[in-house]
């Protein structure tokens, strides 16, 4: 991994359009901003560990009768 | 061909209708073949079944059948790994999840999996707004789990 020390206002940059600023650093929290075109993906990473978590637990729910809730659920599905 | 799976003992499925992963299930990076198996036409949900692995198999969702506002956006260059051409040969596939306690089922409408139905290509996006709920909870009265 490489690693970089940078300063408040610093810049990163990887590749040719993705550039990483340091705006401000307080305590133990660092914003961060991301310019990025707009085809780039960027995302926290949590969001990838919610989602293995999720797609876990899905494959994991199998219980008896789950055959019978999901075949019968046409109909009464109300979402909130 | 003949696939012998946990959940549905040895079953019998038509090669034509395995879906590739062209990106991965989060978390399941090495199962790229997967079968949709329907039990019920009149079921809400589906199965979706790992080739690979016969032990892994996933409930899944129509999720535009539970979220009437849902409007996925997705990014050209997905649209170009699926090879999509046409809206018409995509399915969208919300994984979903059942607890018991509390009995609730939630969908991921953030990542849902993109099939090109005509292609059987698939991949599970993660899409860019962040309003969209990876535990999006459906309002249901479940007996008996």
């Amino acid at each position: 991994m490489l690693i970089l020390t940078r300063k408040m206002g610093e810049v990163i940059t990887i590749g040719d359009d993705i550039k990483v600023i340091v705006l401000d650093i307080k305590g133990r929290h660092v914003r961060v901003g991301v310019e990025a075109p707009r085809q780039t993906k960027v995302y926290r990473e949590e969001i990838y560990q919610m989602i293995k978590d999720q797609n876990q637990a899905s494959s994991q729910s199998h219980f008896n009768h789950i055959d019978d809730i999901l075949t019968n659920f046409k109909g009464i599905i109300k979402s909130t | 061909m003949e696939l012998k799976t946990t959940r549905f003992g040895t079953i019998n499925i038509d090669d034509s209708h395995i879906i590739t992963m062209r990106g991965p299930v989060l978390g399941f990076e090495k199962l790229r073949r997967f079968v949709i198996i329907d039990r019920n036409e009149e079921a809400a949900f589906w199965w979706l079944q790992s080739v690979d692995d016969g032990d892994i198999v996933f409930v899944v969702v129509n999720p535009f059948l539970i979220k009437e506002d849902y409007q996925p956006e997705l990014q050209e260059e997905d649209i170009k790994l699926l090879e999509i051409e046409d809206d018409s040969e995509t399915l969208l596939l919300g994984i979903a999840t059942l607890n018991s306690h509390p009995p609730e089922i939630t969908v991921n409408v953030r990542a849902p999996l993109v099939v090109n139905w005509k292609k059987k290509l698939g991949k599970q996006i993660v899409l860019a707004d962040n309003s969209l709920e990876v535990q999006y909870r459906l309002q249901v009265n479940i007996k008996g789990i």
